[in-house]
């Protein structure tokens, strides 16, 4: 748990669970959580299973979203994305591959992202927040759910999400998925960053009446939390799956 | 049933039975520039490329699936050779090591402004066109099952084994329909084994895909293998809609009279597993082609 005084009034309370798949090691874990507090920009990321280099295609746009001072339009996000893409598959060339693993770049790597930027220059603070593929972004006020974005129903989650693409022409493609919003914010609500399993189980959990946004990440330690999940994961309410969750909590000190 | 995920501590096995009998050398009907080994020979190439990229990481291939791949005809038996032909059932990283040899090619895709560039390719092969001899399929069908037996001692709680059986003509040697059901009774405790059947004609005869029920099913053999077919469970039907083919709940694994598409999009469909979303690894020019 760490807490940042934001401004002369507003504090975030901030606290990150980074989980891999049951029977993996944290090394294979492609799900990845970026925060800067000079920025205010906070990211979560989950790279493509199935893609060439995940791994460090999550990493990389975790990273450098949230260090950016740009990339909150969506012209400004195809711009960002295609310069990453590019030092992406730069940083493979010189490589000697199997065939296999050449067929496998070819099509680049892929990767769910939603990022959030908060803005404390005005007495009511915002958020604007931008998403592609199946990581969400949830707001919550006084145990409500007020947003889910890009998804918002547990029957949303499929396999075959589109993608931030590091190859130029599938980005392309990919950019009409984009989703940008923005919110206002009280004191007490909640941010939550989630990658897709931890989400599809959290918006089910909450229709059926089971979670409460405003406990989830503050009533246990770390490791019971780890135990939780890999207890949810064995019994089958939630995909066994690399799990990351940012919750933030803005908090006035008037 | 048939939710279990797939993972290197649970991987699932692939079983591809191919009819290499003397009539496969023979051409599809209309098009008489191309034989049914061949073309066969083509996709199950090309079913394993897509299946050992859809476990490679970065620089490693992962063994979600072991593989076999049987043929029948003279001889009944591996279709792999050299380092692969020492076994039945082999681990997909091994499959992805040992191609027979990886051919270089170039394709044309969008350069994502409008144009096109040519990009390099690698085709790799593993096993080669054979046709000769008769059809014995039941002989076939035995070795599938002695296979899988050995296979499911070892892995009884991941998802279940997929036979796909691809022929063009009726068996030689018997009704494959008691071993076929044998064959069906296996299974893991995520479900059933699940054998597809796809038969593939030389005349022009109309194509029966994935039907719910036997009454539409011309003659006896079509019957036949229509009861050794199995239903199609959910993730399958969701791959082949995805794939614009007409199925509905109980839609058997099962294709009757197919041509050129109806074998592609078999192999499509019987490898999306559990939850996988199905390769096209076949340009959209060329499926219109083959249409």
């Amino acid at each position: 748990m760490s807490s940042v005084k934001q401004s002369a009034i507003w504090e975030l309370k901030t606290r990150q669970l980074l989980l891999p798949k049951l029977d993996h090691e944290a090394t294979e874990c492609e799900d990845f959580i970026a925060a800067d507090e000079d920025t205010c920009r906070f990211a979560v990321t989950d790279g493509a299973t199935e893609a060439f280099d995940a791994q460090n295609w999550a990493r990389r746009l975790a990273q450098s979203w949230v260090q950016s001072q740009s990339a909150l339009t969506a012209e400004e996000f195809r711009e960002w994305v295609a310069t990453e893409g590019r030092e992406l598959h730069d940083s493979w060339n010189g490589l000697s591959l199997s065939w296999y693993s050449e067929e496998k770049a070819r099509t680049g790597s892929f990767a769910a992202l939603v990022g959030v930027e908060l803005d404390f220059k005005t007495d009511s603070p915002s958020w604007t927040a931008i998403a592609l593929g199946d990581s969400c972004l949830i707001h919550c006020r006084e145990g409500n759910l007020l947003k889910s974005l890009p998804l918002s129903r547990p029957e949303d989650f499929n396999s075959a999400p589109v993608l931030v693409a590091s190859d130029a022409s599938m980005h392309e493609k990919s950019m009409t998925s984009v989703v940008i919003d923005s919110g206002n914010c009280n004191n007490g609500d909640v941010l939550l960053l989630l990658s897709d399993a931890m989400a599809c189980w959290f918006l089910e959990r909450f229709e059926k009446g089971d979670v409460d946004p405003n406990e989830l990440l503050t009533t246990k330690e770390d490791h019971e939390l780890k135990q939780f999940f890999d207890d949810e994961r064995l019994a089958g309410r939630m995909r066994n799956d690399d799990l990351a969750v940012l919750r933030i909590e803005l908090i006035s000190g008037e | 049933m048939y939710s279990a995920q797939i993972t290197r501590a649970n991987p699932t096995c692939i079983v591809l039975l191919i009819d290499q009998s003397g009539s496969m050398s023979d051409p599809f009907s209309g098009d008489s520039s191309r034989k049914k080994a061949d073309f066969v020979a083509e996709v199950v190439n090309h079913t394993l490329h897509d299946l050992v990229i859809r476990c490679t990481k970065t620089e490693e291939v992962r063994n979600y699936y072991h593989i076999a791949v049987i043929g029948y005809g003279r001889h009944v038996g591996t279709c792999f050779s050299a380092e692969l032909g020492a076994r039945q059932m082999v681990p997909i990283s091994q499959v992805a090591d040992y191609p027979l040899q990886v051919k270089s090619s170039y394709k044309r895709v969008s350069d994502g402004a409008g144009g096109w560039v040519e990009i390099p390719v690698r085709y790799p092969v593993w096993i080669h066109p054979s046709a000769d001899g008769k059809t014995p399929m039941c002989d076939a069908l035995g070795k599938v099952k002695e296979i899988l037996e050995q296979w499911l001692k070892d892995h009884p709680h991941g998802f279940p084994p997929t036979v796909l059986h691809l022929t063009d003509g009726e068996s030689s040697d018997g009704d494959p329909d008691e071993i076929g059901q044998q064959i069906m009774s296996l299974g893991t405790d995520d479900g059933a084994v699940l054998l597809f059947n796809c038969h593939i004609s030389s005349r022009r005869a109309a194509k029966i895909e994935y039907p719910t029920e036997q009454a539409s099913l011309p003659d006896g053999f079509a019957r036949s293998l229509f009861q050794i077919s199995s239903r199609l469970p959910p993730n399958f039907l969701s791959a082949a809609a995805q794939l614009g083919v007409h199925v509905v709940e109980g839609s058997r694994g099962f294709v009757f009279n197919g041509d050129p598409s109806s074998i592609v999009q078999f192999y499509e469909i019987g490898t999306s597993l559990t939850g996988m979303t199905p390769y096209r690894w076949m340009d959209d020019d060329r499926r219109t082609e083959l249409a």
